[in-house]
């Protein structure tokens, strides 16, 4: 029988303490298995969050608000500049004009409506205007087309070609690509042909977004649009793409250096991480938690090892005295907290998997329950809009407020609470290697207390 | 043959030096037993010590069939032990978790012996030493004190050790059966050749022995 198996016959040798041992280690294992299931869920929940924001910073001109706000167009060639900061990998402009049947062909599909009218006319709401306000078509240069119409500034959601084709980014031809609304009420197919600017412009492709709103607008080249417009180097906004989302902060903050007063800069990250907040607390108690348990648990084996020992002094002794190397008798010991490591792991391992959601449930409830108030977005309200406790989601269902500062967080703080808790391979992994450092911990000193042992003390005691 | 010259050693205590043993010398045969009797705190415990390698002398030599012992290092001590010296205690010192036959294989399992060889051995020793076969497999509190020491004698001569050193071998068994162990000791230390020196106050134990010492205050002398 060699060392090894003697230690672990040596775990069973005093069922009472064996039980007691193994429940106890159990019990802190079963708390770092729960506390590590619940980092993980959490952490998995903040990452999907912060993945489903996107990695993009937006810039629009101060003050700028679709065509509700003022502000002066952004120059081109200070947006191009953006492309030589660290970690950005594009830069998306466009420019975007709203064009009043005196400057198209084109009829808008969207009725002005109770709001239309309202806003067109710029009286309050519930006024009736004076005259009959028809919603204009609205036109967007970009040298982005498949994510121009992306954040609330263009519209919202992703053009999807449905006949056509996309024109070049660096396109200065006289195309568009055209909503489907758009198209449809105005008969357009590719190929045919309608006026802007007192030019004709001949539709490639027909999109669809699956927003009213943006379903009713043009897409052109940006150059074409800038030469038409006559505002050639100007810029309505812009999307800078960050290479990971770790780095979506600092770019955000070296555009706004970069850009000074000129522009407004909002990236969702800043209201991600105010939401996210008490997930990241969460995140925090778990890992402490997770920590202190380890260490509980290896503080229990070492004391329980120590005393094991103490007890088993006079054995050593007489193990030393028959030859065993320090090396065969700290196996032994070694293996005898391993057996109970393992013993308190399969158990603790059981339990914890099955607290670890009613944990982290409790956890992120008690830790939401006293910060969900400060993710509100705006509500509706009569005479406007306030500041409230649920609101608008993006219309394509990312937290987007890259256009104009359109959208803001709201509702979504409710959907941050629902975690799903799983233990993964790599979960279980990790905590396969925190028990094996419980044992190692848990055996060091008494490994160490053992090599001390002198074996003619021991004997001449008796 | 054990040959021990101008062995020496002092303990450094609180309330000053303690003399344990003092320029101590005697030869012993292989077969040979030998008895060392002294008082409680005489020093044969410790010279027992310094003979088992349990302990390092200050000064003087061990020569274990040529090999000189006392300049070996911890784990060349420790190796020496497993194989060549052998240890009888009165309390007997059997590990309680493991059978007679576990017990006994523990030895050979430190000396290295063969493992297909050591089932094989262990059942020779126990019969030997006149156990039961049926008791082999029993764990030490099943055992009555004489057969726990047959088992522990078992395991001091399983690895066939040139040395076994037996401390009151006798103290926690009644008369009868303490003067078997010793006829067993001697038995067993013919049989294999091996040199025993057992430490006792009993002076009917000692005439057993082919050869008597005494030692007082650490030092030794031969009775004639």
């Amino acid at each position: 029988m060699n060392a090894v198996r003697r230690g672990i016959r040596n775990a069973f040798r005093n069922s009472m303490r064996t039980v007691g041992v193994v429940v106890i280690l159990a019990v802190a294992i079963a708390l770092s298995i729960s506390m590590l299931i619940a980092r993980d869920a959490v952490t998995n929940k903040i990452n999907t969050v912060k993945a489903s924001t996107g990695t993009t910073v937006s810039v629009s001109p101060k003050g700028f608000f679709g065509f509700n706000g003022g502000g002066t167009p952004l120059s081109m060639t200070t947006i191009d500049a953006l492309l030589n900061l660290p970690n950005v990998t594009a830069v998306q402009e466009s420019f975007s004009e709203e064009l009043s049947s005196s400057k198209t062909s084109l009829t808008s599909p969207t009725p002005a409506g109770q709001l239309g009218s309202q806003f067109g006319n710029g009286g309050g709401f519930g006024a009736s205007g004076s005259t009959t306000f028809v919603i204009p078509v609205r036109v967007i240069g970009t040298n982005s087309p498949g994510n121009a119409v992306v954040g609330g500034a263009n519209g919202g959601g992703t053009e999807k070609l449905t006949s056509g084709v996309a024109f070049s980014p660096t396109s200065t031809a006289d195309v568009a690509i055209v909503g489907s609304t758009l198209a449809a009420k105005n008969n357009l197919k590719v190929g045919s042909t309608f006026t802007a600017w007192n030019t004709k412009i001949t539709v490639v492709g027909i999109f669809n977004a699956g927003s009213t709103f943006t379903d009713a607008s043009v897409l052109m080249p940006l150059a074409t649009v800038q030469k038409l417009a006559d505002a050639p180097n100007e810029v309505t906004s812009a999307t800078v793409i960050v290479n990971t989302i770790g780095n979506v902060s600092s770019v955000d903050t070296a555009v706004t250096k970069a850009l000074g007063s000129s522009a407004d800069v909002t990236s969702t990250q800043a209201t991600t991480e105010a939401a996210l907040s008490p997930l990241n607390s969460v995140k925090t108690i778990s890992t402490y938690t997770l920590i202190g348990s380890v260490i509980g648990a290896a503080i229990i084996l070492l004391l329980s090892m120590l005393m094991i020992v103490r007890e088993r002094r006079r054995e050593v002794g007489v193990l030393k005295a028959l030859g065993a190397p320090n090396r065969s008798i700290n196996s032994q010991f070694i293996a005898e907290s391993t057996t109970f490591t393992i013993l308190g792991a399969i158990v603790g391992f059981v339990v914890g998997i099955a607290i670890s959601s009613p944990i982290t449930s409790a956890l992120v409830s008690a830790s939401g329950g006293s910060t969900s108030s400060n993710t509100g977005g705006f509500v509706r309200r009569a005479g406007g809009f306030a500041p409230g406790g649920s609101g608008f989601s993006p219309p394509t269902g990312a937290f987007a407020n890259r256009g104009s500062g359109a959208f803001h967080f709201g509702g979504f703080s409710n959907t941050i609470t629902q975690i799903h808790t799983s233990a993964g391979w790599s979960t279980l992994f990790f905590a396969l290697i925190a028990a094996v450092v419980i044992a190692a911990l848990g055996s060091t000193v008494a490994a160490a207390t053992i090599v001390r042992i002198r074996p003619a003390e021991v004997l001449r005691s008796e | 043959m054990l040959k021990v010259e101008n062995l020496d050693k002092t303990f450094r205590t609180g309330a000053g030096d303690v003399h344990a043993v003092r320029d101590v010398s005697f030869e012993a045969k292989d077969g040979e037993l030998v008895a060392i009797i002294g008082a409680s705190g005489s020093g044969k415990s410790t010279l027992l010590s310094l003979l088992g390698l349990l302990d390092a002398p200050d000064k003087g030599s061990i020569d274990l069939d040529g090999i000189e012992l006392a300049n070996l290092d911890s784990p060349g001590r420790t190796q020496f032990r497993s194989r060549q010296v052998g240890f009888v205690f009165q309390q007997f010192n059997l590990i309680p978790n493991l059978s007679a036959r576990e017990n006994v294989k523990l030895a050979l399992e430190f000396a290295h012996w063969p493992k297909n060889d050591r089932d094989a051995r262990a059942h020779e020793m126990l019969n030997l030493v006149g156990l039961d076969a049926s008791k082999a497999d029993r764990r030490p509190a099943k055992l009555s004190g004489g057969e726990q020491q047959r088992v522990a004698i078992a395991r001091a001569f399983a690895a066939q050790p040139q040395l076994i050193l037996a401390d009151e071998p006798t103290g926690s068994l009644d008369k009868a059966t303490g003067q078997k162990i010793v006829e067993l000791l001697r038995k067993v230390a013919n049989t294999q050749k091996a040199t025993v020196l057992v430490v006792t106050h009993d002076e009917k134990i000692a005439k057993k022995a082919d050869r008597r010492l005494e030692i007082d205050d650490g030092i030794l002398k031969e009775i004639t």
